[in-house]
């Protein structure tokens, strides 16, 4: 996966950005920021697809100890077969350049970290496209991670394991719950043989995708 | 039968996949493979049995992710675990020559700085494998990312058992781990740390890891192990593209490149093991002997002393009042910014001295190591001259360091290079010893080789040993440099080892000392100085190494030279702005850092300092503060101000320092970030304002411990601790440290901030202030000292 340039706008959002005019420094840190971070990053992607079926708190995974509990993640899940469990990151790297920039000057590390999670969002999208892509032409929901809703954050141990995350891109998760490297996401999509209500969707599959507000401003129409 | 007889044969085969074997025979993803240890006994036997039958000669006992972290949940001890592992692979080698290794893999937790796992707390999960799996033939530790774990672990094995040592790590197809290490700096540690056999496993199949497998072999003169996946897995079907028949294929196209161990890891079976055995029937082994060059490396940067290297000196405290202060106050950003400004500067390599009257060396050297490799990417030289200082950097130094120094004196020689050996360093030896320094070269040289022969003799390499011949001062023995350069250069042509120099110290006592000095170390370039210990940040003097680099031939195409100078005439934050028509407010506003220092002392020729602070700098922060507060700028900007006015108060300190002159300090406040926690840029932002509002800041980092704050606030009688935290799954620790504050009444107020919280949440978990930014709790920090301790700075 390739990262080409960064989201500028959604970095300044994620900075309290709210409009009017930026002191040219801050433009000029910003570039030299987006250009070593995009040096920097490998972005990695895991993913698996499994059968999934409804359980009694949840719905379980097919061939694998994970149940997701909570009544979001199945109603998120509601007439799917199937579920495509992926985990993507920034890379250590991303940790290790915001970390350097701590010791030189702290808005540099404000401004790459601000950037990096706007890096991450669209490693995700991109992710999104390869998954769809490569696993075929079905109905998608859109991405719905650990600690949405009701859908509990302590799973996230055995979403890398099942997904051998540590081996394959490097992710682990610390007892805090914190996914290590730091810039890096966990999801569930519903896989579905049949038309999936337009609110769980989500962006890449909308026609809107292109013009929608909401994106524009980094906001969802479902969330 | 043990390895070293095993080794007698041309190929050794290892066993292939354990999780493949056991999904296939109903393990669920997500499970804990190892309980099936205690759980099915017979079912492990008959997989190791497999193996063996298809030809390995050493199969791995399922003990991967034996440790007590990933067991935590499986309710059973690693004792019990690693012990029928070990028992079931041993029953299946009953009647053969198969050798048992006791297989270890990663922790599950990433090590500092990336994680949160510290380094003294990884050698003790791997020492508890150890101890536990000492029934096993040798030890395998697999499937590594990060270089400093793996170091962990081969201590705790070196340590703890005496069995041979195998290390293979997992590489990407650009030749790096995840975490960024590469295979020359993985070659050069693990062989310095002394193990057994080094290689690499899954993550690609074998055609993939070709190119990392032929670097490998190139690099290290050990026998080279190789366990790659079935090729690659397909992420529906969760079966992986390669056969047994193309595995072995590809297999046999390694043999040329050295390989002497050969195994399958993902993906692979039993059959892949037999076809591999097929190929390798036959053929004979491939032992290449390479030169390995005198190098030294951090885990993603090697650095090899092919040509002259600058090791930047300023990370010392001799004869530097603010160093001095930092060290006794233990603020590590001090030492931090001058890692940074040294690299900046062009140091190749960073030398590390902490010693000081009146601290823990040991203590500040361990932090200052960690500290420094978790910001700079150069190899470090470790400099003290307490053996148990030494020993300490070593174990905790991530690579291949540089210990600063052996001397020619026996006890010197005694204890220094047994610690140079253990831990695979290179190693500096001045020349010197119980009689002082000679004043001849030929005397000089003379303990050279007594330095070099004892290295020798302890199985150091000549490549790690580095000779300092020692600059005197010119003024006061002005016939001596001539010698110490006959010195380098015999030494360099007769003894062919490295030489490093302190090049600062030639010119003490002179004027204008840079002429002096910069010209001493070209004529010491000349003799053949391999490493010239400098400030880097004087540029003539990193120019003439830069420069001498060009003309002796070693910096091709000048390459490195032009993208260091080529750009100068458009480059620097600063170029457009005439250097006249500026004031420091304008500094202050457009985030000028440099121009605001300079600014600063250019006011401080005629101008009050306290005048400084309080007729510029703190109007030009409230002006910032208030029009952040209005919206009108947003938060880098507000710092970025900051940021200049901190280069400022750095001026103004410096101008203390040299007086003898007290800053005035308006109070004391603790900072943290609250354990398990390890977002700290918000809290980082919070102590760069607050300092420049005068306070002094204690900032303890993140991941604090409730009673490290607890401690701190008590010791240093603290009335305002600011506490940190970002995650919902971490707020109940700031609660914690909230409630531990107020059960033992400490006299101190507590302000809270961070993403997740609301001042109403803070006002439940016992806060005293909600900060709702930066700026805010700046404002906290001023009522706090006001209202109820205006008394008590």
């Amino acid at each position: 996966m390739q990262l080409e340039k960064l989201n500028r706008a959604e970095a300044l959002r994620y900075m309290g950005y709210k409009g009017g005019e930026i002191n040219e420094n801050i433009l000029k840190i910003t570039e030299e920021c987006e250009e070593a971070l995009l040096k920097a990053v490998k972005p990695r992607l895991v993913y698996k697809v499994f059968g999934i079926e409804p359980a009694e708190e949840g719905i379980r995974v097919l061939n694998t100890s994970l149940v997701f509990k909570g009544k979001d993640i199945s109603a998120h899940l509601k007439d799917c077969t199937r579920c495509v469990m992926l985990c993507v990151t920034l890379s250590a790297e991303a940790d290790k350049l915001i970390r350097f920039y701590e010791a030189e000057g702290m808005e540099k590390a404000l401004i790459a970290d601000s950037l990096a999670s706007a890096a991450v969002e669209q490693v995700c999208e991109i992710a999104e496209t390869e998954i769809q892509k490569q696993v075929g032409e079905y109905h998608y929901t859109w991405r719905f991670s650990p600690g949405y809703g009701d859908f509990p954050l302590d799973i996230q141990g055995e979403f890398l394991k099942v997904l051998d995350a540590p081996a394959r891109i490097g992710v682990n998760v610390t007892d805090s719950l914190i996914l290590i490297p730091r810039k890096s996401v966990t999801a569930v999509m519903g896989v579905s043989e049949t038309e999936i209500p337009k609110g769980r969707r989500g962006c890449i599959s909308c026609n809107m995708k292109d013009r929608c507000q909401y994106r524009q401003k980094g906001l969802y129409c479902y969330w | 039968m043990d390895l070293k007889q095993l080794l007698e044969k041309e190929f050794v085969i290892l066993d292939g996949a354990m999780g493949t074997m056991l999904q296939a025979r109903g393990l669920k993803m997500g499970e804990t493979p190892e309980v099936l240890n205690i759980e099915k006994p017979e079912m492990l036997t008959e997989i190791h049995r497999e193996y063996i039958e298809a030809g390995s000669d050493i199969v791995y006992a399922n003990t991967f992710g034996a440790n007590r972290y990933k067991l935590k949940k499986s309710g059973y001890s690693v004792g019990e675990i690693i012990k029928t592992g070990i028992k079931n692979a041993r029953r299946a080698c009953e009647g053969t020559n198969a050798l048992v290794a006791l297989d270890i893999g990663p922790i599950g937790q990433l090590l500092e700085p990336t994680g949160t796992l510290t380094f003294e707390e990884a050698y003790d999960i791997y020492k508890e494998q150890v101890l536990a799996g000492l029934d096993s033939d040798l030890i395998v530790f697999e499937t590594m990312t990060d270089l400093y774990e793996l170091k962990a672990a081969v201590l705790a094995a070196k340590e703890n058992s005496d069995k041979p040592i195998v290390c293979t790590m997992t590489f990407e197809e650009n030749r790096r781990t995840f975490t960024g290490c590469s295979v020359s700096s993985m070659a050069l540690t693990l062989e310095g740390l002394g193990v057994d056999a080094i290689g690499v496993n899954c993550s690609l199949g074998p055609a993939e890891l070709y190119p990392v497998i032929e670097e490998l072999c190139n690099r290290t003169n050990l026998p080279v192990a190789v366990k790659p996946n079935a090729g690659l897995p397909d992420p529906v079907t969760n079966t992986y593209n390669v056969t047994p028949k193309e595995f072995a294929g590809l297999i046999e196209k390694l043999i040329p490149l050295g390989v002497k161990f050969f195994g399958g890891c993902c993906g692979t079976n039993p059959e892949f093991i037999s076809e591999v055995k097929k190929v390798l029937e036959g053929k004979k082994y491939v032992k290449i002997t390479h030169d390995i060059p005198a190098a030294c490396c951090t885990p993603s940067n090697t650095v090899i002393i092919d040509r002259p290297r600058i090791i930047g000196e300023r990370i010392n405290p001799t004869g530097k009042k603010l160093f001095k202060e930092a060290l006794l106050a233990g603020d590590m950003d001090y030492i931090l910014g001058q890692a940074i400004e040294q690299v900046k500067g062009g140091a190749d390599i960073l030398d590390v001295n902490v010693g000081l009257p009146g601290i823990d060396e040991k203590d500040m050297m361990r932090r200052a190591v960690k500290a420094i490799q978790g910001v700079a990417d150069v190899p470090l030289q470790l400099d003290s001259t307490i053996p148990e200082v030494l020993e300490e950097a070593l174990r905790v130094y991530n690579g291949k360091p540089i210990v600063n120094s052996v001397n020619g004196e026996e006890k010197s020689l005694e204890t220094v290079l047994p610690l140079v050996k253990k831990y695979g360093a290179a190693v500096v030896g001045l020349c010197l010893d119980e009689n002082g320094i000679p004043k001849t070269a030929e005397g000089r040289f003379k303990i050279a080789k007594k330095i070099l022969d004892r290295a020798l003799s302890l199985g150091i390499r000549r490549e790690d040993v580095y000779i300092d011949c020692l600059t005197l001062t010119v003024s006061a023995e002005q016939e001596a440099a001539m010698e110490t350069l006959n010195a380098v250069e015999r030494v360099k042509k007769e003894l062919g080892l490295r030489t490093v120099l302190g090049v600062s110290n030639i010119s003490f006592g002179l004027p204008d000392r840079v002429k002096v000095s910069s010209n001493f170390l070209t004529m010491a370039l000349t003799k053949g100085l391999d490493l010239p210990i400098i400030n880097p940040n004087i540029e003539s003097m990193t120019a003439a190494v830069k420069a001498y680099n060009v003309l002796a031939g070693y910096d091709k195409n000048s390459v490195e030279y032009i993208s260091r100078y080529g750009q100068q005439s458009v480059a620097g934050e600063e170029s457009k702005t005439p250097k006249g028509d500026i004031d420091l407010n304008y500094a202050l506003e457009n985030g000028l850092k440099n121009e605001g220092a300079r600014l600063t002392e250019e006011l401080l020729k005629n101008t009050d300092p306290m005048e400084i602070i309080n007729d510029i700098l703190i109007p030009a922060l409230d002006k910032t503060g208030s029009e952040f507060e209005k919206g009108k700028i947003f938060l880098p900007q507000l710092i970025l101000t900051a940021g200049v006015a901190q280069s400022c108060f750095e001026v103004i300190k410096n101008h203390f320092a040299k007086t003898g002159e007290k800053s005035v300090s308006k109070g004391k406040i603790i900072l943290a970030t609250v354990k398990g926690d390890i977002h700290d840029i918000g809290k980082n932002i919070v102590k760069v304002l607050l300092e420049n509002y005068g306070y002094e800041v204690i900032d303890l980092g993140k991941d604090v411990d409730y009673q490290a704050v607890l401690d701190c606030a008590v010791k240093e009688n603290v009335h305002l601790v600011g506490l940190s935290a970002l995650m919902t799954t971490t707020l109940v620790s700031m609660e914690n440290t909230i409630k531990l504050l107020h059960d033992n009444n400490v006299d101190c107020k507590i302000m809270v901030g961070g993403a997740v919280l609301t001042p109403e949440y803070a006002e439940q978990i016992g806060a005293d202030y909600y900060a709702k930014d930066a700026k805010e709790s700046c404002d906290i920090a001023k009522r706090v000292f006001e209202e109820f301790y205006p008394q008590g700075l």
